[in-house]
């Protein structure tokens, strides 16, 4: 958006450095990834084994660069060269899922003999052409696409599911199997081809994610850590009613957003409030439709600005409250504090069994699996955040499945409930209730949130199902928190 | 029984008809599947005397838009006369409706109807034509209270002649179930009868050896199965009508679930068969007021036992949920004992039965015969939540409308704040220069206007008269917090609305 300049550079050196489509074949990699998916029906078991077909290209120090897609939850990646027959065996480095970007390395050096490291471009212009390169529909053959520059905004990422980045569309497809190649202009990465656009209302649409992203992660990465992306954790709004700015004291000039909520936890929790007008961030004037002008003077939202910041970096903004202007300084020490509603790889679902009922916390990835027509397990997941209920309980904790057997004949009708005590003690997170089921007790009373009566189940008769159940139903494991 | 009894097509065969003319012969034909053993009617036959057929003209409110009405739709049913010169139907058949007419059967004579009685609970209105002589030579039923499962019964419809065409049926089910209209569940036959598609068919009328047995409320065309209003229920329903003020059926108030699970059992300390735990008590209401709480186990009602599925032993119909001595074997201000077992002893706890005071219900269940409430200050509309406005979204409208309204109202039991009066919201902004940037806004739920807080739109509309320095500050419970309005810009935008977008008042508080 706001990155003109690169672009202008890049094309008057670009003629002349036009890389042949020979030696992108001698930067391009075919990933073949065996990955499991984690079961959240039955947590204590693997996933499905799947294998899938995805692209990449060799960047500098021996590095290879993917979409997160292509090798989350992996178990086993195999990499070849256009015109290798021989797979290498890789391994993943870093891997971003809030951006959809991973590394990887082969550990086998020939692998990089005779291969040309990518460099990085800038931000191609609206409407000039660019080249995807990949595998698209799982061909074995380099692939090449042509596409121009449609547009370039913040987009939603799928991959995570809550994450929102500058997004570059082109007009080319992207289909399976371009995830992770490199979108060219010039001999130069402007971005790398992402995700498609399935519906009815548009054709020919492809997403890629462009250099200041993946020039971000490459920097985040530098200390070896993913640090993630760092943010504000709060809601704005615009400020363009007459009376409101009145009210709220400020000068007719049009700038200005004001605070709607501050997420607890989050990196403004304790430094900005509801009702705040945030004027300036950075010292860039904030526009009364949240945005500000960088670099070329393009409007761009003001999030852009955090966007670009990691993690122990500070933000400074000029605010009004009560009526008073003054400066405050942000120090940006987290990233998003909710991970609920963002879907979760490489990390095995936690739960616990207990009487043949198996307690898991709900997030994206549960939602996925279950779909729970709950109406109140809905509620809570939805609206988790906007109506504060992590105030109330870190996690939402239900019951999930029944394995039946006589020790919960009649639990039948709690399933999907969220479970708020257990023997009087509040559960804010899967722990608690591993904690609260572990302390001996005559009956555990479980209660649920809302309108019902106690779940309750005696010690006894927990203990002599307890064998039973793990036999009948192959619970390897009872618990993983 | 999944179909409502849907207004029926025009029942158009000749055939019929002419067959009609003999009523043997009639029978035969449409009741192929007729067993043989089926009784033939008694001698004392319901004649057309005691039927009036009820066309009903309904018209709904748009609660998207609750300044209009729907498009209308028509409804024909059999009413059934009854004493002092009123006519029963079923409340569904006359529910918003703007004009009934009332037609003799026989000479095809018309009058207009009004309702001078409704009850949506449970689903009965009574009916007067408005000329008196109209049902001079009707014929009143009287009320078969005896039947019982088994029981074989006459469904009534009439030909387009105007004579009385019989089917039989045969109650199978006598159970406490939820109705249509309203939130009880009450007394309903379930009976088995190839009744067919007919005109007039709303509402027809269930007898017995020329008595009133019931009036059919759903029909289920695929299982040949339908739900009937008994007898007792009307009874209830006539004799409460009586009265100077119609009380209606009255309501507990609280919530129980079945003790089967012999861990809750032994938990709860429960050593003889039977008990229900109590799960919720409705603020405010009579189980509230009489002091029952959450974790009582409920022994007994009005000196029946109740077993651990709720059911006392009926003299009549056997198992039968307890809340049935509470709504339909008592009347509003009878006192009924709950014996209860609480922290481990038998306590007996006398419950003063009331109707439901609707002014306390936070988002109304229903909302019939009546404009939704509304008011629009500068291009705001605030609405108070109800399940009509959110059942606006269609069938699946707990996924579809708004899961934070859904929610307050679905749980709105649970919320025992004193007095938390009705949930305002904001349900949608006209742009205007008033509302300028707002006209993305919409659901939110409103806590406070210039600083009063909001319980109803009567409070809001009383805030709305007192600006503060020219402002009207807007809160809600929700994100954005707070808005502002210019108050003389708002009014100008109120008289623009009316005109360019045709909305001939700006507010309902009725």
């Amino acid at each position: 958006m706001s990155r003109r300049c690169f672009w202008v550079l890049c094309l008057l050196l670009a003629p002349f450095a036009c890389l042949p489509a020979a030696r992108v074949a001698d930067s391009l990699v075919r990933i073949q990834a065996t990955s499991q998916d984690p079961n959240y029906r039955v947590p204590w078991a693997g996933g499905n084994v799947i294998s899938g077909v995805g692209a990449g290209f060799i960047i500098d120090s021996n590095r290879i660069m993917t979409n997160a897609h292509v090798v989350s939850n992996s178990r086993f990646l195999l990499v070849s060269k256009e015109g290798d027959p021989k797979p290498y065996l890789a391994r993943v480095l870093f891997i971003a899922h809030d951006c959809d970007l991973a590394l990887l390395t082969v550990d086998d050096p020939n692998f990089f003999k005779g291969t040309t490291a990518l460099p990085f471009g800038g931000i191609p212009a609206i409407e000039s052409t660019v080249s995807v390169y990949g595998y698209p529909i799982g061909g074995d053959r380099l692939s090449v696409t042509r596409g121009i520059v449609s547009r370039i905004d913040f987009q939603p990422y799928t991959h995570s599911g809550v994450d929102s980045h500058l997004t570059i569309q082109i007009d080319a497809a992207i289909n399976p199997g371009n995830s992770g190649g490199p979108v060219l202009q010039d001999g130069k990465v402007v971005g790398v081809a992402f995700q498609g656009y399935s519906g009815d209302v548009a054709q020919n649409v492809g997403y890629m994610i462009p250099t200041p992203v993946v020039r971000r992660f490459l920097k985040d990465i530098e200390d070896g850590r993913y640090d993630k992306y760092v943010d504000l954790s709060l809601s704005y709004h615009s400020l363009h009613n007459p009376a409101m700015r009145r009210a709220l004291g400020l000068s007719d000039e049009d700038t200005g957003v004001v605070v709607g909520d501050v997420f607890g936890g989050g990196n403004s929790d304790g430094v900005l409030k509801t009702g705040d007008v945030l004027l300036a961030i950075d010292g860039l004037p904030i526009a009364s439709d949240g945005t500000v002008k960088m670099d070329s003077g393009d409007p761009v939202e003001m999030a852009e600005v955090v966007e670009r910041k990691f993690r122990g970096e500070k933000v400074k903004f000029h605010i009004l409250r009560d009526g008073k202007e003054e400066d405050v300084i942000l120090p940006l020490t987290h990233s998003w504090p909710f991970t609920l509603q963002a879907y979760a790889y490489d990390e095995k679902p936690r739960f616990v069994v207990f009487g043949g009922l198996v307690f898991q916390p709900v997030d994206a990835n549960f939602m996925r699996e279950h779909d729970p027509a709950d109406l109140r397990l809905r509620y809570y997941f939805d609206h988790f955040i906007s109506d504060h209920l992590y105030r109330d309980r870190q996690e939402i904790i239900t019951l999930s499945t029944i394995l039946a057997d006589p020790v919960n004949a009649y639990a039948g009708d709690f399933r999907y409930s969220i479970v708020d005590t257990i023997n009087g003690q509040k559960i804010r997170k899967l722990d608690d209730l591993a904690e609260a089921l572990k302390k001996p007790a005559d009956y555990y009373v479980i209660e649920m949130v809302g309108q019902g009566r106690p779940l309750v189940l005696e010690k006894q008769a927990v203990d002599q199902a307890r064998e039973r159940i793990r036999a009948r139903y192959g619970v390897v494991n009872e618990q993983q928190l | 029984m999944n179909s409502s009894f849907s207004p029926m097509r025009r029942f158009s065969l000749t055939i019929t008809a002419l067959v009609a003319l003999v009523p043997a012969l009639h029978a035969a034909a449409t009741r192929p599947n007729q067993p043989a053993a089926t009784p033939k009617p008694a001698a004392s036959e319901v004649t057309a005397a005691s039927l009036v057929r009820v066309n009903s003209t309904n018209q709904s409110y748009d609660f998207f838009r609750p300044w209009t009405k729907k498009a209308p739709s028509f409804r024909k049913g059999l009413g059934v006369v009854v004493e002092k010169n009123r006519i029963l139907v079923t409340a569904e058949l006359v529910t918003n409706s703007t004009y009934i007419e009332l037609e003799d059967p026989v000479t095809n004579a018309r009058v207009a109807g009004q309702v001078i009685t409704v009850d949506y609970d449970s689903n009965l209105a009574l009916l007067a034509p408005s000329d008196e002589n109209f049902l001079k030579d009707a014929k009143p039923l009287a009320l078969d209270k005896d039947a019982v499962v088994g029981d074989h019964i006459e469904l009534l419809q009439l030909e387009t002649n105007g004579l009385v065409a019989q089917t039989p049926g045969t109650i199978t089910t006598i159970a406490v179930a939820p109705y249509p209209l309203g939130q009880l569940a009450l007394l309903t036959f379930r009976i088995s009868s190839p009744i067919q598609s007919r005109d007039s068919s709303f509402t027809i009328p269930a007898v017995r050896n020329g008595d009133l047995v019931g009036l059919l409320m759903r029909y289920d065309s695929r299982s040949q199965s339908a739900d009937i209003i008994p007898a007792p229920i009307i009874a209830h329903f006539l004799a409460d009508a009586t009265q100077a003020t119609y009380q209606g059926f009255p309501r507990v108030g609280l919530g129980y679930s079945p003790t089967r699970d012999p861990q809750l059992r032994r938990y709860v300390g429960l050593k003889d068969d039977g008990g229900v735990y109590i799960t919720a008590i409705r603020p405010g209401g009579a189980a509230a007021k009489a002091g029952l709480k959450r974790g009582d186990v409920i022994l007994a009602v009005a000196g029946k036992q109740i077993n651990q599925d709720g059911e006392f032993d009926h003299p009549l119909y056997g198992k039968l949920t307890f809340s049935h001595l509470t709504s339909t074997d008592a009347k509003v201000g009878d006192k009924v004992d709950f014996v209860v077992l609480r922290d481990g002893q038998k306590q007996t706890i006398p419950v003063t039965l009331e109707a439901v005071d609707r002014s306390s219900i936070a988002s109304d269940p229903y909302i019939f015969d009546k404009q939704p409430r509304y008011l629009v200050v500068g291009g705001l509309v605030f609405q108070e939540l109800s399940r009509p406005y959110l059942q606006e979204w269609g069938s699946s409208w707990s996924k579809e409308a708004p899961q934070r309204l859904v929610a307050l109202d679905a749980f709105q039991d649970e919320d025992t704040t004193p007095n938390r009066g009705k949930i305002v919201f904001l349900s949608q902004v006209f742009p205007t220069a008033s509302a300028l940037g707002y006209q993305d806004l919409e659901h939110l739920v409103v806590s406070k206007v210039n600083d009063v807080p909001i319980k109803s739109l009567d409070d809001l509309a009383k805030a709305i008269a007192n600006p503060k320095n020219g402002f009207h500050k807007i809160e809600f419970d929700d994100d954005p917090p707070i808005i502002y309005l210019d108050a003389v810009e708002s009014e100008k935008s109120d008289a623009q609305i009316r005109q360019e977008y045709g909305i001939p008042e700006l507010k309902n508080l009725n």
